[in-house]
């Protein structure tokens, strides 16, 4: 019997510590009870944790294993820092709404866990097969995660949606894929890449064309794109706010990596084929996303209209389909991280006698009740906006600057109005806070880990223009690792 | 027309002759397990058991037969009739098609395939449907009840028969029934893999709906569950497909366990008698338990049936699996 | 050859004269049934290419547990499927406008597949020929070298799905007597009765 050759298992070691540990604390948390949830919750971050120091003590350029399915590269890393910072950061400031809402069981952090190591997986695909299966496992995690406080109808409710219009994107995914590999005859991204740079680039099948528009299609789903955005307000609006910190943190950088990767390492070559559909849902998704928000009322769902923006602000990024323009992308998922972790922490610190609350009308006069949360909100929301010098107008700026390199005046100009038009919004909340009669007061103490993360994350976003070389030279490297 | 005849008549001349030769044996053998279950749950409870028709009784299985046979068919009014009609014959065709890759000696089988005992798993795992069907079928709350937990059982319990498979065919190396007979001439596997044979056994019970686990048709408390709507021809045809299933779940026991068709030890006075009568021993061997049971233990409760299924022989199965491999690999064992 | 090929169209036209029949059936269960049917030729199919393994797994799993478990629902469910339809003939245009694109979608790729002489290069073979290998081994080969991260990928998948299903649905009743099987056996002599002795005439 010929034995079987074990694959290099050393890039992929902070997928396989991931993989094991959810397991072990899977095991952990069926023995020990829900009264451990906090426990496992912390070890999870743990868990993150280690994988960061592993991913990046096993780093070595690019690294290809498990038959071509699995690479890790700079850009992979990147991508994985920013993902494992969100899941860990969304699990910690989801800790005190767990206990005060009594969702204490200890599957919710192993769920996350599991998620986090889907979102590895997407970004380090190097394989068709490898990236659905990547966006399944993360997905299916995501979709048990929404519908979680399942004694609240909305939640399960926003489940229930998610999944459904959630397996119809991931079908139309797979069809897209098998479009693709119907007609080129390999799943694997080098050699798509290898066939369709040369000669065959130039009149590429209309089959693949198909097929990778239906790919598009799914993927803008999973960032949550203008015209697949439909599922965002609602899942975003109906589910549990640390549900949706989380959604709305490492999911989207993990599938606007993947979305990168999937485009630009196997079908640079068709750059001309399929640029035009990226930036129709670029416009789409900033223009919608700004003028959708304009009328919430509910701070999730206002929240939710803002990260469709978002996304179609990183698109033009990748609509540039330059190096330079993956860089923008990878500089402002970065910042977006940032920003919505502070966002998101204070959404979580919004409790008035003991219940949630999420109207934007609750944050009236809170410069009066309490002065530094506001301006801390405040940060956040003008740096949303795109406010110079914060932090969210050089994520802005990376991605026109490459845009209008690459010759797509339109779509820059459409990004920036639609940014001014999104502003209006955001600074809406900031004249709330500010200059309306204060409304009921909010619980105080928000606790340690709370307004370590504001607070920490409020410098960055304030102080990012004073020294923002490190990131701008790591997102370099990184999106040059995945431009031929 | 010399090829026509040649190529296709001929073989399938020949295979019909094998199918008959195996499946006439079958069902005449069904009517003596009955008389010997009969015969034996009488003498463990101090009773005669048949003793009328014929010298001790033995034809009455064959009356019984006859009586049956000749009895009106009923179907029920609100019955969904292609489907009551086709339930007994699915469990019976099913019954009998399993039979194909039983081996009686080294050559004598019907079709010696590669998968056998996936077969013969599969097989046994369709055996739920004229169950369901028939309890669905005969519009009764009896019947229905019966179905559904014959359902939920024999689902519960092929995944720890499937475990026990996979055991078997690690230590084998094969899939083949013949090659699985073949490597237990140094020592039966129920030695080695004793727990396995253990949860085995159980499971056929449970999968046959045999005592102690024959809650979908339950007297006492379901009437005769899935059965109680049936007379005549089909409730022969569902009692012949339940007894020659029991004979079948003890053949494969003894072809994954008990070495097949092979003497209990290789030396002269037990090599003398040809393999078929070892294996077909064995099963009567196995049958015997089956009734034995049947006389000794009480019914399981319905919770405790899955219980038993699922906490129970599922992890331990599934360790052994593990633990299985785990020997085989580390010294290096595994079958070429 | 003239068996297999008559056997090829028994079990090709069965398939899909099933598959119209499990969405023409009035009858839910009947529906089911057909499906069943059509698993069951598609293995036939398996049968005649030689991929053995493939044909029982498909009967073992989709028809032994998969369809088991959709009866089951379909059964205790009693869904009125007159009421269902109510939109089809709606959503016919629409729906079969989607199958039609579809469809054509899938001769391109066949006609790619056939007229393409690099794809048909690039795509592997990494099966070994029948001789040398059953194709259980061969299977098993794939799977657990090349394929390995996916087939791993895919039991986490699983995994995702039991931890979710159990998330979701299992809720912990309050002042259940569960049944101890450890203790009732370990339930000695002296702890479960009392001898008393009772004088005449007294009462305990």
């Amino acid at each position: 019997m010929p034995t079987a050759p074990v694959p290099d298992l050393i890039p992929a070691i902070p997928e396989i510590w991931v993989g094991a540990s959810a397991l072990a604390l899977l095991l952990y948390g069926v023995f020990r009870g829900n009264k451990h949830t906090r426990e496992v919750a912390w070890l999870s971050v743990l868990v993150m944790a280690v994988a960061a120091v592993l991913m990046f003590a096993v780093q070595d350029g690019r690294q290809v294993t498990f038959s071509g399915a699995f690479v890790t590269d700079d850009f992979a890393v990147f991508a994985k820092s920013l993902i494992l910072l969100g899941s860990a950061v969304a699990l910690i400031i989801s800790q005190g709404y767990i206990r005060n809402e009594k969702m204490e069981r200890f599957e919710f952090p192993i769920l996350i866990l599991l998620a986090t190591l889907g979102m590895m997986m997407m970004v380090s695909a190097n394989d068709l097969l490898a990236l659905y299966m990547g966006v399944e496992l993360q997905s299916l995690a995501l979709y048990v995660l929404a519908a979680f406080k399942r004694d609240s109808l909305r939640s399960t409710e926003s489940g229930l949606k998610y999944f459904v219009l959630g397996a119809l994107s991931s079908g139309i995914l797979l069809y897209g894929l098998s479009l693709i590999y119907g007609f080129s005859g390999t799943t694997n991204f080098e050699t798509l890449a290898a066939l369709y740079s040369g000669p065959a680039a130039e009149s590429p099948s209309i089959g693949l064309i198909i097929g990778l528009v239906f790919l598009i299609a799914g993927l803008a789903f999973k960032v949550s794109a203008v015209p697949f955005h439909m599922w965002t307000p609602d899942v975003y609006e109906g589910t549990a706010t640390p549900v949706t910190a989380f959604l709305a943190l490492a999911p989207k950088v993990a599938a606007m990596a993947l979305f990168a990767r999937v485009m630009v390492a196997p079908f640079i070559g068709l750059l001309d084929d399929w640029q035009d559909v990226i930036i129709v849902i670029s416009m789409a998704s900033m223009v919608f996303g700004a003028f959708a928000a304009i009328r919430q009322t509910n701070i999730k769902r206002l929240m939710a209209y803002s990260s469709i923006g978002h996304m179609g602000f990183a698109l033009v990024g990748l609509a540039a389909g330059t190096e330079k323009g993956l860089q923008g992308v990878l500089i402002y998922l970065s910042i977006y991280l940032v920003m919505n972790i502070g966002a998101f922490a204070a959404i979580l610190t919004m409790r008035v006698k003991g219940t949630m609350v999420e109207s934007i009308d609750d944050l009236a006069g809170l410069s009066r009740t309490s002065p530094m949360m506001a301006l801390g909100i405040a940060i956040f929301m003008f740096s949303l906006a795109g406010i110079p010098p914060l932090a969210g107008f050089f994520g802005k700026f990376y991605v026109f600057i490459a845009a209008v390199e690459a010759d797509l005046m339109v779509l820059a100009i459409v990004g920036v109005l639609a940014s001014v038009v999104g502003a209006f919004y955001y600074v809406r909340i900031v004249k709330i806070m500010y200059f309306d009669e204060p409304a009921e007061p909010f619980e105080r103490p928000i606790g340690r880990e709370m307004s370590a993360i504001l607070t920490g994350s409020g410098i960055l976003t304030l102080l990012f223009f004073i020294y923002p070389a490190p990131l701008v030279g790591w997102a370099q490297t990184a999106a040059a690792a995945l431009v031929p | 027309m010399a090829s026509l005849w040649q190529g296709y008549a001929l073989p399938g001349i020949i295979i019909l002759l094998q199918i008959l030769a195996v499946m006439l044996p079958v069902m005449i053998s069904v009517a003596f397990l009955v008389y010997f279950e009969r015969k034996t749950l009488a003498a463990m409870t101090l009773r005669r058991g048949p003793n009328v028709v014929g010298p001790f009784g033995v034809l009455q299985s064959f009356a019984d037969f006859i009586k049956v046979f000749f009895k009106e068919t009923i179907i029920p009014t609100g019955a969904n009739k292609v489907v009551f009609l086709a339930a007994p014959i699915l469990t019976f065709v099913l019954a009998m098609i399993a039979w194909a890759v039983i081996p009686f000696s080294e050559k004598l089988v019907v079709a010696d395939i590669n998968v056998g005992v996936l077969y013969l798993f599969a097989i046994s795992s369709l055996g739920v449907y004229g169950v369901v069907m028939a309890g669905w079928a005969s519009n009764s709350r009896y019947a229905f009840l019966g179905a559904l937990r014959s359902a939920a059982q024999m689902v519960s319990y092929e995944v720890s028969i499937g475990f026990v498979i996979v055991t078997v065919l690690l230590v084998a190396g094969s899939m083949n029934l013949n090659d699985i007979v073949e490597a237990q001439r140094t020592i039966w596997f129920a030695i080695p893999l004793l727990p396995m044979f253990v949860i085995f056994f159980i499971s056929a019970l449970a999968e046959t709906n045999r005592h102690p686990f024959d809650l979908p048709e339950a007297e006492s408390e379901l009437v005769a569950g899935f059965q109680v709507e049936y007379s005549a021809v089909p409730f022969v045809l569902f009692f012949l497909g339940e007894y020659a299933n029991m004979m079948l779940m003890s053949a494969l026991t003894v072809i994954l366990f008990l070495g097949g068709w092979l003497p209990p030890f290789d030396v002269a006075p037990f090599t003398w008698l040809p393999a078929p009568f070892w294996l077909i021993g064995k099963i009567i061997v196995l049958l015997f338990v089956f009734i034995w049971v049947r006389a000794t233990f009480p019914r399981y409760r319905y919770d405790q049936l899955m219980r038993l299924g699922w906490k129970v022989f599922l992890p331990a199965s599934l360790l052994w699996v593990v633990l299985t491999a785990g020997v085989l690999v580390t010294f290096d064992w595994l079958p070429a | 050859m003239i068996v297999g090929a008559i056997a090829f169209y028994l079990f090709a036209g069965m398939i899909i004269a099933s598959a119209v029949m499990v969405i023409a059936a009035r009858n839910p269960v009947h529906s089911v049934l057909f499906l069943i049917l059509s698993f069951f030729n598609a293995s036939g199919l398996f049968v005649l290419l030689g991929a053995e393994f493939l044909a029982m797994i498909l009967v073992i799993v989709y028809v032994g547990a998969v369809a088991v478990l959709f009866l089951f629902v379909v059964m205790m469910l009693n869904i009125n499927f007159v009421e269902l339809r109510q939109g089809f003939l709606q959503y016919l245009p629409i729906g079969g406008l989607v199958g039609l694109i579809l469809l054509i979608e899938l001769f391109f790729v066949i006609a790619a597949g056939i007229t393409d002489p690099e794809v048909v290069a690039l795509a592997s073979a990494p099966i070994p020929p029948l001789s040398d290998l059953t194709n259980t081994e061969a299977l098993g080969q794939l799977i657990y070298t090349r394929y390995v991260y996916l087939f791993q990928t895919a039991g986490m998948v699983l995994l995702v799905a039991m931890v979710g299903a159990i998330v979701l649905t299992l809720r912990q009743r309050e002042g259940v007597r569960k049944q101890s099987i450890a203790r009732q056996v370990a339930r000695t002599r002296e702890e479960s009765i009392e001898i008393k002795t009772v004088t005449p005439g007294s009462g305990i």
